[in-house]
């Protein structure tokens, strides 16, 4: 297996005191779409930063297609394409100007690619930057990463300002883009979209790598849901090791099953005689509130989580 | 429904609004007038003290910050405040009237603002109407209090009224040019940017004036600078001259409100036009990016810089008279014999060139500084583009249009002195003044560059620099300041011809040192993080 295209370990970041990355770990294969989750602040963008030699790590290792991102930034940059999070344009350049700019600094954009997209990104680019909204800035900042060659595309939640029609051409456009064997990194903290495009899950939290692999390798390390229905009283099932969060009405149990006790918990309801069962692998964002369940429940102020 | 239903609403809703905003420029200009006069008359309490210092607002310096003079031959109190503050308050007033004007119009509809409020049970021209309104109750509210402090202090109570009441007016009719301004293009930026150059456009008018002529010339007579004091306040005072405000007002709100009349909500009379789809083959580098978002403010810095010079260089002969009858100023003037007056009014010209080359220089590398907060740093960074190309590149936009800033100056002042003078040999004169002054002008750059680049969070001590080195050059002499902290200043460090020598020497010295200082900057841009946000 060659070597990996993005590939940081232990990477600590401090803005101050503030420490914005712990030890932070990101491993991306060429040819993969790599989801990167976590909510505002927990060092997504400061990440990303990192990667593109913006800003530098204060201690960890960091390669980026082979080379260091600090030091060799130019003939990385040739060979990505960067969405920022909030596109900020030149208020008096059009989208098209700005599109073809940053092409002609990247060194090289196609130009058949550029009209597609603007079609199909309905964008039009003889509107003045200021005049654009969010969500069309980032349709330029798009249109320029994805009508380049770039091997590499970083995207920090490029669809936040998206329309769900728009997010709809952009999901078909980062499809495209792994086809032709490109890699893309996703940071994002819509559940839904990383769970539709990504192979790969990194979940982060305060500057933590806290889960990361592909999204089946997640869910066996994770529980499922399992409603059942049964003859017998299912009282004792709640009491069995790897059973949580067991809510018995009557004849009916729902429950969340540690993933390697599924089999033993299987047999126990299987000989309470079965009537119905519905098991269900954990959605994404179980995944994701297993990790920042706590600070939901802190915010609401009681016991939240997913239901 | 009437055009102006609703409008006492939204007056209310302003001064609720901007009741802090509008309250600390309130107490910030009274305040100010409330601490001078008693300095004032502290600070020069002989007769002796006084005439000296009327000596002094009797120079080219004296008249561009203070007036035509009116009260200089027996400088009294009220005469001193008249020519000592009216143009910083003016000024001030005029900064006020513009913002909140635009505030409350412009911005408003191209926030959207308006549009939420149109919707509602309100007149088309009841949002212009509360604006005015409520801008000229602030500059009469200024006005009054100021006058009734001057006369709280024992000055002339019909006097101070009516110095007042022009202060007011005064700050009104600026408020009255944005309204039209704001009228024109759909963004408050581009608004408040068109009233400012009207603005500099009339102090400029009055200050011509003024030089031309003690007592003010037709220039003068053609700005609402002046007519303040036209009045004559406190010397031989009379009212007439304030009576030119109301018309002026008037037909300039009659404007606004029939500009306003003809076009849509939100839209411009100056529409704003859909660009090019492409980009154009001139567009193709960092360079050309830099140089395209300063392409106006260049123009602008340039031909304002220009016109300037040449305006000042006409008055070389005029200068030569007034000095001949005040042989006290020679003194000011460096250290020059009579003949070479002329010479040392347009080394003073030559001087005021460098200072605004160097606010240029400044504000032309901190658009870097700006690129990179607005985060566009970071999307050109992320592409084929390294710190040193990137930063480089501001900084030689900031270098070059610095020069040309200088040079257009120098050359402004030679051709205003060849039209007075029949001298060609004042073109290569003050080109030579001029740029061999240019490392001070440049030395401003190059610090900038090396905060902005290596230490972001010291950048205001450059606006602390150049605001010493003006007010040293200025005033250092005549404040009888050691020679030590005048050496701080920029400004003095460089032999400046024609009253000085040129020497290569120190030249070459300031140049290197600028030329290390942006190399150091560009380092230090390398090696440290970028800050967005």
């Amino acid at each position: 297996m060659s070597s990996p295209v993005i590939d940081a370990r232990g990477v600590d970041k401090y803005f101050g005191r503030f420490q914005a990355l712990d030890g932070l770990d990101l491993t991306v294969e060429a040819g993969q779409v790599a989801g990167f989750l976590g909510p505002n602040g927990s060092g997504k963008s400061t990440t990303i930063r990192v990667l593109l030699g913006l800003l530098r790590a204060d201690a960890g290792t960091v390669a980026l297609l082979g080379g260091d991102p600090w030091k060799d930034a130019v003939p990385l940059h040739r060979r990505l394409a960067y969405v920022p999070g909030d596109v900020t344009l030149w208020p008096n350049l059009t989208g098209g100007q700005a599109i073809d700019l940053l092409g002609r600094l990247r060194g090289g954009l196609h130009k058949a690619r550029k009209q597609e997209l603007l079609s199909r990104f309905e964008l039009d680019p003889t509107k003045k930057a200021r005049t654009y909204s969010k969500g069309n800035r980032q349709k330029v900042a798009l249109v320029a990463a994805l009508a380049s060659d770039a091997e590499l595309l970083i995207l920090d939640e490029p669809t936040s300002g998206l329309d769900p029609l728009m997010e709809a051409v952009f999901t078909g456009c980062v499809l495209e883009a792994k086809e032709q064997g490109r890699t893309v990194l996703l940071s994002s903290h819509i559940l839904s979209e990383v769970e539709k495009l990504c192979d790969t899950v990194t979940i982060i939290r305060q500057g933590k790598t806290v889960e990361s692999g592909t999204l089946e390798d997640l869910r066996h390390l994770t529980r499922s849901s399992v409603r059942a229905t049964v003859s017998a009283d299912p009282g004792p099932l709640a009491a069995l090791a790897g059973v949580h969060n067991a809510e018995i009405d009557g004849d009916r149990i729902s429950m969340d099953v540690d993933n390697d006790h599924l089999d033993t918990v299987m047999r126990a309801v299987a000989d309470l005689g079965v009537r119905s069962l519905v098991s269900n692998p954990p959605s994404l964002e179980e995944l994701f509130l297993r990790h920042y369940g706590d600070e939901l429940a802190a915010l609401n102020g009681d016991k939240g989580g997913a239901s | 429904m009437s055009a102006l239903t609703g409008t006492g609403t939204l007056t209310r809703f302003i001064l609720r609004r901007d009741r802090i905003r509008m309250s600390v420029w309130t107490v910030s200009l009274v305040g100010t007038v409330a601490i001078t006069v008693p300095t004032l008359d502290e600070t020069f309490s002989t007769d002796a003290q006084r005439q000296a210092r009327a000596a002094l607002m009797d120079t080219p310096t004296g008249i561009l910050f203070g007036g035509p003079g009116y009260g200089l031959d027996d400088y009294t109190l009220g005469a001193m405040v008249v020519n000592e503050l009216t143009m910083s308050l003016l000024i001030a007033t005029a900064i006020m009237s513009i913002l909140h004007v635009v505030r409350h119009t412009r911005a408003e509809e191209e926030s959207g603002r308006a549009e939420l409020l149109r919707a509602a049970v309100l007149g088309s021209g009841a949002q212009m109407t509360a604006a005015l309104v409520t801008v000229a109750l602030l500059n009469l509210v200024i006005g009054g209090l100021t006058g009734a402090i001057m006369a709280g202090y024992g000055l002339d109570a019909a006097d101070s009224l009516a110095y007042g009441l022009g202060l007011g007016l005064a700050g009104l009719t600026f408020g009255a040019v944005t309204a039209v301004c704001a009228q024109l293009t759909e963004h408050g930026r581009a608004a408040s940017g068109t009233a400012f150059l009207a603005v500099g456009v009339l102090f400029t008018a009055r200050v011509v004036g003024d030089l031309a002529e003690r007592g003010g010339g037709p220039a003068s007579w053609a700005s609402p600078f002046a007519w303040v004091q036209q009045t004559r306040v406190f010397d031989d005072p009379r009212w007439w001259p304030l009576a030119l405000y109301p018309p002026v007002v008037l037909a300039l709100f009659g404007a606004a409100y029939a500009l306003a009349g003809r076009r849509d909500l939100g839209a411009g009379l100056i529409p704003s036009r859909p660009g090019p789809a492409a980009a154009g083959p001139l567009l193709n580098g960092v360079f050309a990016l830099y140089l395209r978002q300063q392409r106006g403010s260049i123009i602008a810095w340039s031909v304002a810089t220009f016109l300037f010079a040449i305006s000042f260089g006409t008055l070389a002969t005029e200068v030569e008279g007034m000095v001949e009858s005040n042989p006290d100023i020679v003194a000011l003037l460096a250290d020059a014999s009579t003949e070479d007056v002329t010479a040392g009014f347009l080394g003073v010209m030559s001087g005021y060139v460098i200072m605004a080359a160097a606010a240029q220089g400044i504000l032309s590398v901190l658009r870097a500084r700006g690129e990179e907060s607005a985060g566009r740093a970071e999307l050109v960074l992320a592409t084929a583009v390294g710190r040193i190309r990137w930063y480089g590149a501001a900084l030689a936009v900031g270098v070059l249009s610095t020069a040309l800033v200088v040079v257009l100056g120098g050359l402004g002042i030679g051709i205003g002195a060849l039209s007075a003078t029949d001298d060609a040999s004042w073109i290569g004169t003050m080109l030579e003044s001029a740029l061999s002054q240019l490392p001070a002008a440049l030395a401003f750059v190059a610090a900038t560059a090396l905060f902005a680049g290596a230490a972001p969070r010291l950048m205001p001590l450059v606006w602390v620099w150049l605001g010493y080195s003006v007010f040293a050059t200025m005033l250092g002499a005549l404040l009888g300041m050691p020679d030590r902290a005048l050496d701080l200043s920029a400004f003095g460090m460089l032999p400046q011809p024609p009253m000085e020598d040129f020497e290569a020497a120190p030249v070459a010295i300031a140049s290197a040192a600028v030329a290390v200082a942006l190399v150091l900057a560009l380092a230090g841009f390398r090696r440290r993080d970028l800050v967005t946000g």
